[in-house]
């Protein structure tokens, strides 16, 4: 009861606060109820956490009451259209330029129709596993392998992040054995329990995962069916090194570096690795007054300089990543341009 | 025995207050347990995992129980796994009996409830290693065997199965979902209606129309003068709710139930299969398969058990395997995420007080739910004592709210609702019956997928025969379920022969 009584203090006194920051804020362009609706419709998936994180940071910072909606990609950029005043503001990733990359349905030109707004965080764990039983222990194996002619099965989720890492391994092939790289072949997945089960069922002899879901799977003992073992972390060294030494689970962030470039080589061109860092960041209609992007780059400054949404952050795993908007829309720009490259040679 | 101490009054509390929270939300026709919890999902935020969970496992019992009253009240499924609810519910509670009838489904959902919790506790790791044996084959078979109810289902076989399929062909309308591990391709449409129909009908609103909306507008044309009492229902007169309902009925609880867990511990199928299912194998196990349809208790009992049956089973694979097995536990798994915690393969030997504190709250929760809806239920009841033309204006008040906030305002639910109210009008004049094509419409999205992914992956037909010995006893039961429609069937007829030559 003591809890609840003391919650209902808290609730109260954030009331109060809220209220004289409210007060304070009566000149922000950001007021009242803002609706932060996110790409994915999934409330147990990493762009819900990180948008809770940074909308909670919000709220108190500007005293106005941010709620995340999990309503999915197509609903997200529809709620998007519809709301030009700044209520309605979208969170997503790099599957926002990726899908339209890959040409998927419902994938507009983010740069063109809307505003994409501040980075704030990446998810460095991404990642492709093998079961542990597997005869592949590198992705070299796995590139060497569908350079002699086998054909390697990655199940992934077409058109998007989940796809990104597939297409650079299958580039790497074509770079290591022209005309081989057809041997690594997609296995058109949803869920991460359906790409899991592929690998259960021996349909897929990678799959594409995350450290999140993932990891527990790895330290169960290789003769469960279950077990799996980490391949590859798309993410750069430098992101990794940024998280906490405990890492994920009970594997150790230096336990997660062997999986990352250099140590893990996966050749974009002759000089240099392929890496992949999964970015959250906003996007704003495009009609949007710029008055209030820019009180969120006000805002968004301020909190990550007070520090604590880093350590919100890290606890769950996710490495803080501001860039205002001017600074972030160039920068999420040359990152599209350089995947489009490797997306396009592919293309036949 | 640390989590005792966790186990404080207000766990308790705010797991009766979900609960009670959940029955309300699972009551009215459009909100679902899933959006229960996707509400309430930010306060575990500042209440604390342990406490978190218990208001979330109270929303999620609570809300897959309160589906039942409109069921049976109203004939409309409050939720998409208390469908076959009404094909029992409602007629008794039409029939004067509408307390009796709610209390058989509570007791039902009770044990149902516990069943799988029990269930849960002892067997998650084991059953979770089970589950992870049904691939794409296995799971489009359980697809295929729910499906089958269609043919037991139908007045006219025929019509039935073609009902059905119509349902299936519906349900494909949309886009083939790259998160089905699809092409991304719009179906079954015209460019217009993209904007629409890209995610295809949304299931609730599809569900209120045939079955409230379609209602409502028979009985529009019917008329109804404000001085009707004859058509009023007398709860007076009928034999009380009694315990001895049940005699009997054992087997069905147990087989119920544990279909019910057996389908909510598989990810992807879907809670309403494990309803259908369980309503479909009593119905061919019955002595009186006829009375089945007409307000038969074992039709209920089987119905409520299974959907509560599914709490406990669709939790199995988000705690042994990190993989929620229904939609509402999908959206549970964002408690974990929230706090950073991972559920996954050794989540429950990890976090042992955790596990013992869900466990705590799921079997609370259970008992809550029967507490306050046992003993509400003869106010409850009373619903049906409310004449029709103040009734029905108010239902139709909830249904067009119920479709519109299913997904956050999209105003196309609200047309649905109104497009599939009066398709099911029509329906009934021109044979198409609704119950097959509501079954063909919610089991035919994941029917296609499972059979797509399975030719895909394996790339001949052969392997459903062939790809298990799980698929064998699959298509055994598949096979025994066909062959009991058809002789039920030939047995009516036979009945209805005779009596019509003892007639003349």
């Amino acid at each position: 009861m003591k809890k609840i009584l003391s919650g209902v203090g808290v609730a109260l006194c954030t009331l109060t606060m809220a209220t004289s920051m409210q007060a304070q804020a009566a000149d922000s362009p950001i007021k009242g109820n803002i609706r932060v609706v996110i790409g994915s419709s999934s409330t147990g998936g990493d762009t819900y956490q990180a948008s809770s994180i940074i909308a909670d940071a919000l709220s108190e910072k500007l005293g106005a009451n941010f709620k995340v909606d999990a309503v999915g990609v197509t609903a997200a950029f529809r709620a998007l259209e519809r709301v030009s005043n700044g209520s309605t503001i979208m969170v997503f990733h790099d599957q926002a330029y990726l899908g339209n990359l890959y040409g998927q349905k419902g994938y507009d030109d983010p740069f063109e129709k809307y505003t994409v707004g501040q980075t704030f965080a990446i998810n460095p764990g991404n990642a492709y596993l093998v079961a542990k039983n597997s005869p592949y222990k590198s992705v070299q194996d796995v590139i060497d392998a569908a350079g002699s002619g086998k054909t390697v099965r990655v199940a992934i989720q077409p058109g998007g992040v989940s796809e990104i890492g597939y297409t650079a391994m299958k580039n790497a092939v074509r770079l290591q054995y022209p005309g081989m790289e057809d041997n690594l072949a997609p296995l058109n997945t949803g869920s991460q329990s359906d790409k899991n089960q592929a690998m259960f069922d021996g349909l897929a002899d990678v799959i594409n995962g995350s450290v999140q879901a993932n990891e527990q799977y790895t330290r169960l003992p290789a003769d469960d069916q279950k077990a799996m073992s980490f391949l590859w972390l798309t993410a750069r060294e430098g992101t990794v090194k940024q998280a906490n030494p405990e890492g994920m689970g009970g594997t150790s962030r230096d336990d997660l570096m062997k999986f990352v470039a250099p140590m893990v080589s996966v050749p974009m061109d002759e000089s240099k690795n392929f890496t992949f860092d999964k970015e959250f960041f906003f996007i704003y209609n495009k009609e949007t007054d710029p008055k209030i992007i820019a009180a969120m780059d006000v805002a968004l400054e301020e909190i990550f300089k007070e520090g604590k949404v880093q350590e919100t952050m890290k606890k769950s795993f996710f490495i803080p990543d501001f860039l205002p908007s001017n600074e972030s829309q160039q920068y999420l720009m040359n990152k599209r341009d350089q995947y489009a490259k490797i997306i396009e040679s592919l293309k036949k | 025995m640390e989590f005792l101490a966790l186990l404080s009054p207000e766990f308790f509390l705010l797991s009766a207050a979900g609960c009670l929270i959940g029955i309300i939300f699972g009551a009215i026709p459009g909100m679902t347990a899933t959006m229960a919890v996707a509400v309430c999902l930010p306060l575990t935020y500042s209440l604390g995992l342990h406490e978190g969970l218990a208001l979330l496992l109270g929303l999620y019992v609570g809300g897959i129980s309160g589906g039942l009253v409109p069921a049976i009240l109203l004939n409309i499924p409050g939720t998409p796994s208390s469908i076959t609810t009404t094909f029992d519910g409602h007629p008794m509670a039409k029939a004067g009996e509408p307390e009796k009838a709610l209390k058989i489904c509570i007791v039902a959902s009770l044990v149902g409830g516990l069943f799988s919790a029990v269930v849960l506790f002892f067997f998650a790791p084991m059953l979770a290693d089970f589950a992870i044996k049904f691939s794409y084959i296995e799971k489009f078979l359980i697809i295929f065997f729910a499906l089958t109810v269609i043919a037991s289902l139908s007045k006219n076989i025929l019509a039935g199965i073609f009902s059905g399929l119509l349902g299936v062909l519906l349900a494909l309308i949309g886009t083939y979902d790259t998160s089905n591990g699809g092409n991304g391709e719009y179906r079954l449409m015209f460019d217009f209606m993209v904007p629409y129909l890209e995610t295809g009908f949304s299931l609730l609103p599809v569900l209120i129309g045939l079955f409230g909306l379609a209602t409502i507008f028979e009985e529009a044309e019917k008329g109804i003068k404000e001085e009707d009492t004859h058509s009023q229902i007398k709860l007076k007169g009928h034999k009380p709710f009694h315990f001895g309902v049940f005699k009997g009925q054992i087997s069905n609880l147990i087989r119920s139930s544990s279909i019910g867990t057996f389908v909510g511990m598989l990810p992807g199928i879907g809670g309403s299969a494990a309803s259908v299912l369980a309503y479909s194998q009593q119905k061919n196990l019955s002595k009186n398969p006829e009375k089945m349809g007409k307000g038969a208790a074992e039709g209920m009992v089987a119905s409520e058990s299974a959907n509560n049956a599914l709490t406990g089973g669709a939790l199995i694979p988000l705690l042994s395997l990190g993989i929620p097995g229904d939609s509402t536990t999908a959206v549970l798994i964002g408690a974990f995420t929230l706090q950073g915690l991972q559920v996954g393969p050794l989540f429950i030997g990890e976090h042992m007080d955790t596990w013992y504190s869900m466990m705590a709250a799921l079997l609370f929760a259970n008992f809550v739910m029967f507490g306050a809806m046992f003993f509400a239920i003869r106010y409850i009841a009373k619903v049906v004592m409310v004449p029709k033309y103040i009734l029905y204006p108010i239902i139709i008040m909830m249904c067009v709210i119920g479709a519109y906030a299913i997904n956050y305002g999209i105003m196309f639910d609200v047309w649905t609702l109104l497009i599939f109210g009066l398709f099911g009008w029509l329906a009934g004049k021109i044979g198409i019956e609704v119950a097959p094509l509501v079954i063909g419409f919610i089991l035919g999205g994941s029917a296609e997928v499972y059979f797509v992914k399975s030719i895909e992956s394996y790339g001949t037909l052969s392997i459903f025969f062939t790809k298990s010995p799980i698929a064998v006893v699959l298509w055994l039961l598949i096979l025994a379920s066909v062959v009991f429609s058809i002789l039920m069937h030939r047995k009516n007829k036979r009945l209805a022969n005779q009596v019509e030559e003892a007639n003349a």
